[in-house]
């Protein structure tokens, strides 16, 4: 009996290690409520003749073309959230484009490995035994740590351009 | 704690995948790649530290429709009324997914001095291994074997024209292909919704840069071309005079001239050597060059089987070569 209770507590940490990222996955009912979206800029004119370009969602792609990333995040609580950072993948069979990262009041940083995240011209790399710094087109990943609170109801964005290989 | 220990190698994991598969397509994502993104965060709420993802956006690549022909022969030299003179193209898929292509030929081009005439059968693949037009290459048929070409997939088109015989020297004609993607061409952009071939199915087509067709042209070129040998001899008897008797040495000089426009390719000079002499080994040269009597690497060689002679091989010549000078010398039995 008392042997039986350990196994019981045995599967119930794994079952534990199991569930956590499940939940991670699915739509959190915690404050902050995250929106990713696939965009595209198209040409407009308006009824004056004026030409503009606004930003559509798009679902399919072409090799070489662009694709701008947004994801934004909403505090839906009465209480602020601190420390937000944010992350997006650069998606396989796309490359970022150099220099296209921007998030209003956070701080940028880039990763190669998913792991190591810095600063673009702080990222680097070891290739052959040498280290460098890492290229733009290596990027696998973007964070934006947001250097202020998160207000009740308010909003927060990072946005990226990448290329389809 | 350790929740999070194990999600992270999870994700370490995944990205590099990513990055191998990113290289395996690294001629262009394939039409019908899905490709897949979700944003992650975290922060705090008071001492509480929280995480959540987004909504996992998905876009699908798309079959982009493109091609490129490109002239393999951009000049045929031929001769008037030479029949089945063969250009030799290249179409190549270079959109992202496999594509039906028709192939049409054209010889009415403005531009040039006469219309090559299309042969019987104009339009072949160079399917077998040996080089140009030969038995077993397969006669395209419009709409019956139109070439299914992978994402960079190529196929080698050979388009055969017969010269007409009215042409005269350095008159050119010029003969076209065109490939054309047959699920549609058009302004790059034009989106043919659910006509593409995906990894796994339908997607949308899309135009690409070069509008989803291609053509280049080949110029038969009329190049007339002849080679002259003007023969010169010098005897030198063996008394210190200039007397054909027997002992006497002749010393041959072979001036060989190219006329015309075009390039005579691997010429060869040969000569017999006369009846009732004998060949002085090792006086045969080109253009001073001394050449062995073997048969071996240099460009010229003797062979004492009847008929006795010399040979040498002068390459590809046109006029610019200049003047070919061959020597040897004989003497008289």
């Amino acid at each position: 009996m008392f042997k039986g209770k350990k196994i019981f507590g045995l599967v119930a940490i794994l079952a534990g290690s199991m569930i956590t990222p499940a939940i991670a996955q699915t739509p959190d009912k915690g404050c902050i409520v995250l929106k990713s979206v696939a965009e595209t800029e198209q040409a407009v004119v308006n009824a004056k003749g004026e030409k503009s370009t606004k930003l559509v969602p798009l679902s399919k792609v072409v090799p070489g073309g662009e694709v701008i990333w947004t994801v934004t995040a909403n505090n839906i609580c009465k209480v602020p959230s601190d420390k937000v950072s944010v992350d997006l993948p650069v998606p396989e069979h796309m490359t970022y484009v150099a220099s296209s990262a921007i998030g209003p009041g956070a701080d940028i940083q880039f990763s190669v490995d998913g792991k190591t995240f810095a600063a673009a011209d702080a990222l680097t790399v070891v290739e052959n035994g040498a280290t460098r710094k890492a290229r733009a087109e290596e990027y696998r990943r973007v964070r934006w740590t947001f250097k202020n609170s998160l207000a009740p109801e308010a909003q927060a964005f990072g946005r990226f351009r990448a290329v389809v290989n | 704690m350790q929740a999070w220990r194990i999600l992270g190698v999870a994700s370490a994991f995944a990205l590099a995948l990513g990055l191998g598969s990113n290289k395996a397509h690294a001629l262009g994502a394939p039409a019908g790649t899905v490709i897949n993104n979700t944003a992650e965060v975290s922060y705090t709420v008071g001492t509480v530290n929280a995480t959540a993802t987004s909504n996992v956006v998905t876009v699908t690549v798309a079959e982009i429709l493109d091609v490129t022909v490109t002239a393999q022969t951009p000049t045929v030299s031929v001769s008037a009324g030479a029949t089945q003179q063969v250009a030799r193209y290249r179409v190549t898929n270079t959109g992202n997914g496999s594509e039906t292509f028709r192939l049409v030929m054209n010889s009415t081009i403005a531009g040039d001095q006469f219309d090559p005439v299309p042969s019987a059968t104009s339009i072949y693949f160079d399917s077998d291994t040996t080089p140009g037009l030969s038995a077993g290459d397969t006669a395209y048929v419009v709409g019956g074997n139109d070439p299914v070409l992978s994402a960079d997939g190529f196929v080698i088109v050979l388009l055969v024209n017969d010269i007409p015989a009215g042409v005269v020297d350095t008159n050119t004609g010029i003969t076209r292909l065109t490939a054309d993607a047959r699920t549609g061409t058009g302004a790059p952009g034009t989106t043919f919704a659910g006509a593409g071939n995906g990894l796994s199915g339908a997607v949308d087509a899309v135009v690409g840069t070069t509008g989803a067709d291609g053509e280049a042209d080949s110029t038969y070129l009329v190049a007339g071309v002849s080679l002259t040998a003007s023969k010169t001899q010098t005897v030198v008897d063996q008394f210190g005079g200039a007397q054909p008797v027997p002992g006497a040495r002749i010393n041959y000089s072979i001036a060989i001239n190219l006329i015309g426009s075009g390039t005579a390719t691997n010429a060869v000079f040969t000569d017999d050597i006369p009846a009732n002499t004998t060949y002085v080994p090792g006086t045969l040269r080109l253009n001073t060059l001394p050449l062995s009597d073997a048969v071996d690497t240099d460009a010229g060689d003797y062979t004492a089987t009847t008929p006795a002679h010399v040979r040498v091989a002068l390459g590809s010549l046109t006029t610019a070569s200049g003047p070919q000078t061959v020597t040897f010398a004989v003497t008289i039995n």
